[in-house]
């Protein structure tokens, strides 16, 4: 039962929020869903919605997101034209119209696709905490995680090289499904070895992977089937069982579709 | 925390409510404002029977408590036929068979309407992707896909179905 929903409109006023003690509410496409059920005991909700942490910067390179960006904002910024696959296989537009960035880096699995992307592009994150305002590296945060009282203010990354980003989604259906798989990839080829290469699973296991196992085989490899091959044995990942698909079946096609991400085919 | 009093400009006029902190955006269409159009087919962001224009933009009115939009513009279903006269997406709808038992239909309409106003020329695959967070179990989608189009193509200067049976 939601007692009470703040609405205040600067960050710091939401941080206040936080530390006495409310949850944070973005877009409230996983939250509400769980309250609907009455499933999410008494709480006291700030929204975040009014609080000035919507927007996208982009200053050469270097992209910053407000963390109460919806997803649909991402879309429409032809300026992230490579994020366009990622954003759209999320949902449907009505939820993407609400679901918020930062929302996605804390959903669970199979869900937060678009947090398994900026994982790939070595994002960090704008955290106001007790002590102030911090970066952490968003890795660190998804493994960590953060304190209840922090609030994620924004997330910045740099922009991939051209063609550089590679993202692929497996899901039952082509649209508004959730993860089976999906593969997000910094990657970059020079004469037809690996340069520089950053791998993260979706959808797979019950957290967001970084398939470093993976990274170290490709690195400075020739990127064909053979070595995508021998890259998809090279971490010891727990797929898990849930609506969408078996651990078996996640684990048999997981090299099926690091092939297709990487290679295309 | 007490109620608290939210404004919406809703289907173009100032509508004001007593919300509680849980009172969702489709809790107040329906029981305050009596708009049953949007539904409450699963309250969990999944079917899109409950779909209205937030500021404009689809959203799931099921998802969202109704304090967080206070002084927004929100239309619905309701809000689109000029007293008899159904709107060219509506009329759409009945002209090519795209509605049946009409659960969906409220929320596949607003999603529609949300993309012609964006995309007044949408390919067929913009309308599957536009729709796909609606649920219907009972046209196989087709009929709608082909009025979206159709009602597109109507706004384009092009008579709808039944304007040309009249004559
Ligand atoms: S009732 Fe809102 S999406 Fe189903
Ligand atoms: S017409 Fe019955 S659910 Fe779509």
């Amino acid at each position: 039962m939601v007692i009470s929903v703040q609405t205040p409109d600067s960050a710091e006023a939401a941080h206040a929020a936080l530390q006495a003690g409310a949850v944070p509410l973005g877009g409230g496409t996983h939250l509400m869903t769980r309250l609907n059920d009455r499933a999410g005991g008494d709480l006291r909700l700030v929204s975040l919605r009014r609080a000035g942490l919507s927007g996208i910067g982009v200053d050469g390179a270097t992209v910053t997101l407000g963390a109460a960006t919806t997803l649909a904002d991402l879309e429409d910024d032809a300026r992230l034209s490579y994020l366009s696959g990622c954003v759209r296989s999320i949902a449907s537009p009505p939820v993407r119209n609400l679901a918020t960035v930062a929302g996605n880096l804390f959903v669970p699995q199979p869900y937060g696709d678009l947090a398994a992307a900026l994982l790939a592009l070595d994002a960090e994150l704008d955290v106001l905490g007790a002590g102030g305002a911090r970066r952490e590296p968003l890795e660190q945060v998804v493994t960590g995680g953060l304190r209840a009282d922090d609030l994620v203010t924004a997330v910045r990354f740099t922009a991939p090289a051209q063609s550089a980003f590679r993202f692929y989604k497996a899901a039952r259906r082509r649209l508004n499904s959730g993860s089976i798989v999906t593969v997000a990839a910094r990657i970059t080829v020079e004469d037809g070895l690996v340069g520089d290469v950053r791998l993260v699973l979706g959808g797979l296991a019950r957290r967001l992977v970084r398939a470093t196992g993976a990274e170290r085989v490709l690195l400075g490899a020739p990127l064909n089937a053979e070595t995508v091959a021998r890259a998809a044995e090279a971490d010891a990942i727990e797929p898990v069982d849930d609506a969408y698909a078996s651990a078996w079946y996640r684990a048999r096609v997981y090299p099926v579709h690091l092939r297709r991400a990487l290679l295309g085919a | 925390m007490p109620s608290r009093i939210v404004t919406l400009k809703l289907n173009g006029a100032e509508r004001e409510l007593i919300a509680r902190p849980s009172t969702t955006l489709l809790d107040a269409l329906r029981e305050t404002f009596g708009l049953t159009g949007a539904k409450r087919g699963c309250a969990q962001g999944g079917c899109g029977s409950c779909t209205v224009l937030l500021d404009g933009r689809p959203v799931v009115s099921c998802l969202i408590p109704v304090v967080t939009v206070d002084g927004s513009t929100v239309d619905t279903i309701e809000g689109l036929a000029d007293g008899d006269r159904l709107d060219d997406v509506q009329q759409a709808f009945v002209d090519h068979f795209a509605t049946q038992c009409g659960f969906c239909t409220p929320g596949m309409i607003m999603s529609a309407t949300a993309l012609l106003d964006r995309k007044p020329d949408p390919t067929r695959q913009e309308v599957t992707e536009a729709i796909c967070g609606n649920v219907c179990r009972c046209t196989g989608y087709e009929p709608i896909i082909t009025a979206v189009l159709a009602a597109a193509e109507h706004r384009r200067g092009v008579p709808l179905a039944s304007a040309e049976a009249e004559v």
